[in-house]
């Protein structure tokens, strides 16, 4: 089993190789969209590097307006707006990243059972599948989010619980496709088993569609996470960018002042450009990976 | 045997200086009458059994066991008592070539010595006879004036049949009656030797390597390799249904018995005479560990049929009985297959023809522990066929799928599809592997450098993708290849050359086939038997020849004529 585990992940790696040629076939739009994302992976590292607790230790006074001291200026309690931006983007990226990673695990591992075995695995599966669908995913998200109480990994996981479905279902129904192909036939006549069937054939051929899928999951999962934290679900000491939001619109009268164009302003553009670099990237990757297919 | 009229015992014939054993414990019985066909290879030791019965390797090789005219034993007699026999009471007719005769002497003078010492008949009456003797034999009486160089190959060999004959022999030795003359020399005189040999009533013993000579001459025939007999049984019955491999071999190597069919010697050398393994075991493909160690004696097989294998003949590799499939679909009951037997042999091409939806592909893999069938079971080498046992070890069953483009993996690189069998059944070490790998593409002729190795499946183009899948198969050694409509997706040069290929790897490594086509233009090429389906069931079967030739079923006889368009 070591050989097989060994040559797959050779085999990916041939693959991520294979990713960065494809940036070249990405429109315009996708290009910006991974110069953003590589932008706020590296604030998030200088961050975390650099910047040290000055997310969360008011280094001015209040509500002071962007400077050369303060960039981006400060919130009321006289914290510096540009540290809980770069902050945030850490924040926002991980909840991002990890939920979807996890979505997409859990998924490929539901759909690959599903499609290969049918019967009521598959029934079971696919039920889980519809349900979750069909549940408003927000409302179910504040009920989960409210009994699990506020922590960023409650959060991802109860993204990652929302969304597996979407990759669940594009595995299972490329592994149905696959399981009826010739070579799955012929391979399991030289005595294959389920697991080398996984490895060397489903993982590799449901991986392209599974990371478009992902992809997108990434920015939903940010979206939600923003939206729980904007709401007043999330993790309260996380300073990611939807609590940013909720502290400075739950600030009685922020329309009243100019607080709000850098208080409101700097993490909702941030919010929106990363969540729209997201969807650019995965976009153009789905049309790669469908030129593929 | 009581009432025969030459009678061999134990008969071997050993070449001292060249430690050959030219023939090995040759027993035989011809009865009055009665003709008896000996067919071999060139060097199978034809022509040194037919001079030991005549006596005339005495001093040249050495000669054991005994030959009886009627009651008396040749081999007990001086060399003048012999005499007294020999062209008298048996004659031979020589293997045509010009050093037979003497060059110096005319066709008359030659003729006439024969007369002179075994009759002792003379001047004019010596002259009657040996006009008529030409006459006999379809020659003008001029002809005894001239030398043996300026007679064509079959005018000579007619000369020596009628001094064969000269002496009215009651047993004939007919050495390579036809070697070296034309198609129509070739039937005048296997007309003339039938009909003397019905007018004279003597007995023959006609030695031949071609078939259709031994066909239409003999009622019981003989085969030998390596001067061991391995086969005899009546000619028809042999030639229908052969039971040795080598019997096969030669058979399939004669265009004449099926002119339909490409021609394939049989692949191999003979193996070391005399060493206590079994003559043909170097050639043979259904060869065993006890074949090694043993020479096996020739058997009573079935009634008149003696064969000289330890495998008693050839071996049915799989055996399908009252095979049943049926899909449901929407409610309807739809029958693939319903009680179908079909029969592989070891070494054969078993080709399967029918329609789309005839029931091909089901058959095809419930042979193969695809699927499962319904009713009935499958039998190969005397074990039941269940799930992919057989599918999953090495000198089992390959199954070649009909889309190139499905039965291979396009992400995985050309090593990587024709290695996975290997890797899954775990075969011995990762070198070893590459390297069966490596033989089985340079087989099925694609590259087999480094670069074609890591090629994905996705840059080659259809045929070479199938011709992958056949190395994949091939890399686990199959016994029975099953190769179901290999070529319906390919362009006819790409078939004729994958065709060509599979049929010349079947022929050299021995292996049996199973060949599921709808084209029987195709399958006359390659096949030797055929099976004929329709609507799932096996309507016709037999050697391609017959089944060709002369169809019995209608269906049959519309597939023909719709493979021959354009004819």
């Amino acid at each position: 089993m070591n050989i097989s585990c060994f040559s797959t992940s050779k085999y990916m790696g041939k693959k991520v190789q294979g990713k960065f040629k494809i940036i070249k076939l990405f429109s315009t739009y996708g290009k910006f969209g991974i110069i953003v994302i590589l932008f706020m992976l590296f604030i998030g590292i200088v961050s975390i590097l650099f910047m040290g607790n000055s997310y969360k230790i008011p280094s001015g006074r209040s509500l002071e307006a962007p400077s050369l001291v303060h960039l981006l200026g400060t919130d009321d309690l006289g914290i510096d707006l540009l540290a809980q931006i770069c902050h945030g983007a850490v924040v926002s990226i991980l909840v991002g990243f990890c939920s979807a990673a996890l979505a997409g695990i859990g998924g490929s591992i539901f759909g690959i059972l599903s499609g290969y075995y049918g019967g009521w695995m598959d029934k079971l599966v696919m039920g889980i599948c519809d349900t979750l669908m069909v549940i408003p995913q927000l409302p179910l998200m504040i009920i989960l989010g409210a009994l699990f109480g506020p922590s960023i990994k409650n959060i991802v996981l109860v993204i990652a619980l929302l969304s597996w479905s979407r990759p669940a279902r594009i595995v299972r129904s490329k592994v149905l496709s696959m399981r009826h192909e010739r070579y799955i036939t012929a391979s399991q006549s030289y005595g294959a088993g389920f697991l080398h069937l996984v490895v060397k054939h489903f993982l590799p051929g449901v991986f392209p569609i599974m990371m478009v899928s992902v992809i997108g999951t990434i920015s939903h999962a940010i979206r939600a996470e923003a939206s729980l934290s904007f709401l007043g679900l999330g993790d309260p000491t996380s300073k990611s960018w939807g609590v940013i939001l909720n502290r400075s619109i739950n600030f009685k009268g922020i329309y009243f002042t100019d607080y709000w164009k850098w208080w409101v302003m700097a993490p909702l553009s941030m919010l929106i450009l990363l969540v729209l670099s997201i969807s650019f990237v995965s976009r153009d990757m789905e049309k790669v990976a469908n030129k593929k297919l | 045997m009581e009432g025969s009229i030459l009678k061999i015992e134990n008969l071997s014939v050993s070449y001292t200086h060249e430690q050959v054993l030219a023939v090995r414990d040759f027993t035989l019985a011809i009865k009055p009458g009665e003709s008896v066909g000996l067919i071999g290879e060139s060097g199978s030791g034809k022509s040194s059994l037919a001079l030991a019965i005549m006596g005339l390797l005495q001093n040249r090789a050495e000669v054991h066991g005994r030959v009886w005219f009627k009651d008396i034993e040749l081999t007990g007699l001086m060399e003048q008592e012999l005499n007294d026999y020999r062209w008298s009471r048996i004659a031979i007719v020589f293997q045509n070539s010009l050093d037979v005769l003497n060059p110096v002497m005319t066709v008359g003078e030659q003729i006439g010595e024969v007369l002179r010492r075994h009759r002792g008949i003379k001047g004019m009456a010596a002259r009657e006879r040996m006009e008529e003797l030409l006459s006999m034999v379809g020659l003008e009486p001029y002809w005894l004036k001239s030398y043996p160089h300026q007679l064509s190959g079959g005018m000579r060999q007619k000369v020596l049949i009628a001094m064969a004959f000269s002496c009215e022999p009651e047993v004939l030795l007919v050495d390579e009656p036809t070697m070296a003359i034309d198609a129509i020399a070739k039937d005048e005189i296997v007309k003339l030797l039938l009909r003397l040999k019905e007018e004279k009533r003597c007995s023959l013993l006609v030695i031949s390597h071609e078939l259709p000579v031994i066909s239409a001459m003999t009622s019981r025939m003989l085969v030998m390799y390596s001067g061991n007999i391995v086969e005899e049984g009546e000619t028809k019955e042999v030639l229908n249904n052969p039971l040795h491999p080598y019997t096969r071999g030669l058979i399939y190597a004669s265009p004449s018995i099926n002119p339909y069919r490409d021609m394939w010697g049989i692949p191999g050398e003979h193996g070391p005479i005399g060493s206590k393994q079994c003559s043909f075991f170097s050639r043979c493909n259904q060869s065993i560990d006890r074949c090694a160690q043993e020479n096996p004696p020739l058997q009573l097989v079935c009634k008149g049929r003696r064969v000289a294998c330890s495998r008693g003949g050839i071996v049915t590799l799989l055996r399908g009985k009252a095979i049943d499939k049926s899909y449901m679909v929407k409610e309807r009951r739809i029958v693939a297959c319903s009680s179908c037997d079909i029969e592989v042999k070891m070494g054969e091409v078993t080709a399967l023809v029918g329609q789309s939806g005839s029931g091909k592909t089901t058959i095809a893999e419930i042979l193969a522990g695809i699927i499962k069938a319904d009713a009935g079971e499958v039998v190969f080498e005397n074990k039941e066929v269940c799930g992919n046992k057989e599918t999953s070890r090495t000198g089992g069953i390959q199954i070649v799928f009909q889309d190139p483009l499905s039965s291979t993996n396009e992400s995985f690189t050309v090593e990587e599809i024709v290695r996975e069998p290997l890797d899954i059944i775990r075969w011995y070490t990762k070198k070893e592997r590459e390297q069966s790998v490596r033989d089985a593409l340079k087989n099925v002729q694609l590259p087999y450098d480094n670069i074609f190795l890591k090629r994905h499946g996705f840059t080659l183009s259809g045929g070479q993708r199938q011709r992958v899948a056949i190395a994949r198969a091939l890399v686990m050694k199959p016994k029975l290849l099953i190769a179901d409509e290999i070529s319906a997706m390919l362009d006819p040069s790409t078939t004729a050359n994958l065709l060509r290929l599979l049929k010349g790897l079947q022929v050299r490594e021995g292996f049996a086939m199973l060949y599921i086509s709808h084209d029987l233009a195709l399958v006359q090429k390659i096949a030797d038997k055929i099976y004929v389906m329709c609507n799932g069931r096996i309507i016709e079967h037999g050697s391609i020849g017959d089944v060709l030739r002369c169809p019995k079923e209608e269906y049959t006889k519309i597939l023909l004529r719709s493979a021959s368009i354009n004819t």
